[in-house]
């Protein structure tokens, strides 16, 4: 997509927009009984997310099971086979990773199964000195799990799988290659652990949330409960401009660095984005790959058909866009106009940002109170 | 919300601000509890930019409302006097002294023109001195301002509140020093007044001054790490404890501490609740309050919609409670109760220690925003 095109359809679809917003406006703050909420959560947390939880936990099963075999006679392609685990593996993840409640942050879930963004460069310190001592602790799953955050989810295993010299080690199964193979398979076993956790726990969480009413000390209101989902929807979205595009992007072209993005090491900055944008959408659409269905969603709430549209259309141009990307930053700042393009995706993301602000919050009235919106 | 309050203010006969009303008849007759008598007093806001301070009692009955020129944020009580001082939230230009049975204002405050109220406003215990934190925005500077309530609330002095962006004031025990919260972030009113300029570089603190020199006696900071912590709100327990609540400027996934307590002298020794609860207060804290025991304190997080409560004694997490865009809190007579009130309209009494909330039952309450501090006021 030429960058004038680009330019061009978000300054449309964003003009569209706020016409939708100025002639539907008396609608969009009309109070929605409470009642009007149990189903998004129902359908969301009860029917959406728990088989979505079953396959993040397959796949890290299924890349402990292929990095064992893998170990035991290591070679080129089976590398390659791993990482391709890793990456199915990944992509589950960064899916299920914008949803941040529940058992996904209890017990720093979310930064065990993935640390980052690591400002102070832990896991790389880290990594250097484990690599120096070796320590046999490091290769038993269970003593890991006690072991920093930094050392034991995906970032610690995308170093052993992707990083050249690694990767070299990994193959020649020389002394350091040996360590690596049983430290990334302990990783992996580790991510079985946790996300076989966050399975478990789902239910009763959901519970909770669907059982909202005065009773509830954790959730006064259906619509209460809502705001959690609404949350995650927003604070994605917010995460991927100021996190997952804003680090790499820096002050301007020269400050650009590809890797403070996320995932550069298997160079999939973009493609996590875009496993993000999926999970997120399924909040608003309630329909999530081949799970859930279309229009159960938050989307439920919104009595605007032309409002809905332009959202859905909206949300489309942006993953369309990321389509045409390459899956990792570095590659993008390769090309000529890659870091505009970059700025230019940074830009769609916060359109989608103020549209869901705007829309989403104001017509399902979840978008914030007096106090949460402007306090002091 | 706005048509209701009208509605409200018909049944009841009387527009703008009226007189404290007397308590339900039959309740009247009979020996009214210490709560039953009390009166809770906030600003709050309608639907279309129209502020007051409000005033309800314990069922959440709206006695008056005083309707003000801006946004108010915190309440001055002046001890043993019916005054009580309305601050404009920052960047503010006004103050009003109201009479807290009636809401008649019987006093105004101008701020000078090189200088902005922040909201947050005490009186000595004697009642003869108010303080006031303002923003000297040229100088990046924060002061406290020392009003004479016996001379027409003529402006006598101003201190350094040795910090930037000063916010939340008390008096410490004993009633001869101020504790501040500097919360670190630098504005100007040429840039609307409220935009932090300084993200990179702010230096909150806590910071104890003499009331009567404005000397520095104590100060502390977070370790640099935790410099984008705005430590905005504060209260303080009849022992000296310092219980403190932040405001966090950087990312939402930052793993920082929000909850603080301050022993002077000492480190403030930062707090953290269970992952679960952690997350849900979106990095912010909005008013912080002791109960009556001083054991229990309770912070308000309006973005995640909770209540936390925490023990002053062990410095550990107690429990949460569910209060949607809930952000004023109160203590009552009781251990370990609270009256907190919600930008919904919502008001209830919580218990922290048998985990439990119930909603006041008078609807008259829903008529308004309420802001985000609430006072007590014992009849």
């Amino acid at each position: 997509m030429s960058l004038k095109f680009c330019w061009r359809t978000t300054s449309l679809l964003a003009t569209a927009t706020a016409l939708l917003i100025s002639t539907t406006a008396p609608k969009a703050h009309a109070d929605i009984p409470d009642e009007n909420y149990r189903p998004i959560l129902e359908h969301l947390l009860g029917t959406v997310m728990p088989p979505k939880l079953d396959e993040l936990n397959g796949a890290t099963s299924n890349l402990a099971d292929g990095l064992k075999d893998f170990c035991s006679d290591p070679d080129a392609d089976g590398l390659l086979e791993v990482q391709g685990d890793f990456h199915s593996a990944m992509d589950i993840w960064q899916e299920i990773q914008p949803w941040r409640m529940g058992p996904l942050v209890a017990n720093g879930r979310d930064q065990h199964i993935e640390y980052w963004p690591d400002k102070h460069g832990t896991a790389t310190r880290q990594f250097r000195k484990l690599m120096f001592n070796k320590p046999a602790a490091f290769t038993d799953p269970k003593q890991l799990s006690d072991a920093s955050a930094a050392l034991q989810g995906f970032p610690a295993l995308e170093e052993v799988l992707f990083d050249d010299k690694h990767s070299d080690q990994l193959i020649a199964a020389d002394e350091d290659g040996v360590f690596l193979c049983q430290y990334g398979s302990a990783i992996a076993t580790n991510l079985v652990r946790l996300t076989g956790e966050v399975r478990d726990e789902w239910p009763a969480f959901a519970d909770a949330m669907r059982n909202a009413g005065p009773d509830s000390m954790d959730y006064a209101t259906a619509k209460f409960a809502a705001t959690d989902l609404y949350r995650a929807l927003h604070e994605g979205l917010l995460i991927i401009s100021s996190q997952k595009l804003g680090r790499p992007i820096g002050t301007d072209a020269k400050d650009a660095s590809a890797s403070r993005g996320e995932s550069e090491t298997s160079k999939r900055s973009l493609r996590n984005i875009s496993h993000n944008l999926i999970g997120l959408f399924a909040i608003y659409d309630g329909k999530w790959g081949d799970v859930g269905q279309e229009g159960k969603g938050l989307s439920a709430l919104i009595d605007s058909s032309l409002l809905d549209r332009s959202f859905r259309l909206n949300w489309q141009t942006v993953q369309d866009q990321l389509d045409t990307l390459p899956p990792s930053i570095t590659e993008l700042l390769d090309q000529p106009d890659g870091y505009q393009k970059l700025v230019d995706l940074a830009g769609q993301i916060d359109l989608l940002t103020s549209l869901v602000e705007n829309d989403v919050g104001g017509n399902t009235n979840l978008g914030g109170g007096f106090n949460a919106l402007d306090g002091d | 919300m706005r048509h209701q309050r009208r509605e409200f203010l018909k049944l009841m006969g009387v527009g703008g601000a009226f007189t404290l009303l007397p308590l339900d008849i039959a309740r009247a007759a009979t020996t009214l509890s210490i709560e039953d008598r009390a009166v809770y007093i906030s600003a709050s806001a309608g639907d279309h930019d129209d502020y007051y301070v409000s005033a309800f009692n314990a069922s959440g009955k709206i006695l008056f409302e005083r309707p003000l020129p801006g946004r108010g944020h915190d309440i001055g009580l002046r001890p043993n006097h019916v005054d009580v001082a309305a601050v404009e939230r920052r960047p503010g230009l006004y103050g009003l002294i109201l009479d807290r049975h009636t809401g008649d204002v019987r006093a105004k405050l101008h701020c000078p023109e090189n200088r902005r109220f922040y909201g947050h406003a005490v009186y000595s215990n004697d009642g003869r001195l108010l303080y006031i934190t303002e923003n000297d925005f040229d100088h990046a500077r924060g002061v406290v301002s020392v009003w004479d309530a016996v001379d027409g609330y003529r402006r006598i002095a101003e201190f350094n509140s040795f910090g930037t962006g000063p916010h939340e004031l008390h008096l410490m025990p004993g009633g001869e020093q101020l504790v501040i919260a500097n919360g670190g972030l630098h504005t100007h009113p040429d840039q609307d007044g409220r935009t932090p300029l300084n993200l990179s570089s702010m230096e909150p603190n806590l910071s104890i001054i003499d009331r009567k020199t404005g000397k520095l006696i104590h100060q502390a900071a977070l370790k640099h790490d935790w410099h984008q912590l705005s430590i905005r709100h504060l209260d303080v327990a009849s022992n000296g404890t310092i219980a403190a609540g932040f405001q966090y400027q950087g990312a939402l996934t930052d793993q920082v501490p929000l909850v603080g307590i301050w022993q002077p002298g000492q480190d403030i020794r930062p707090m953290e609740a269970p992952d679960t609860v952690q997350h849900r207060m979106v990095q912010y804290c909005g008013s912080v309050r002791f109960d009556a025991s001083g054991t229990v304190f309770g912070i308000s997080c309006p973005r995640g919609g909770l209540i936390t409560f925490w023990d002053a004694k062990t410095n550990n997490f107690l429990t949460h409670i569910a209060a949607p865009d809930g952000c004023g809190l109160a203590a009552t007579n009781r251990t370990g109760e609270f009256v907190g009130t919600s930008g919904l309209g919502t008001g209830w009494r919580m218990d922290a220690i048998r985990r439990k909330r119930i909603e006041l039952p008078d609807s008259s309450l829903k008529s308004l925003h309420w802001d985000n501090h609430l006072r007590r006021i014992e009849a």
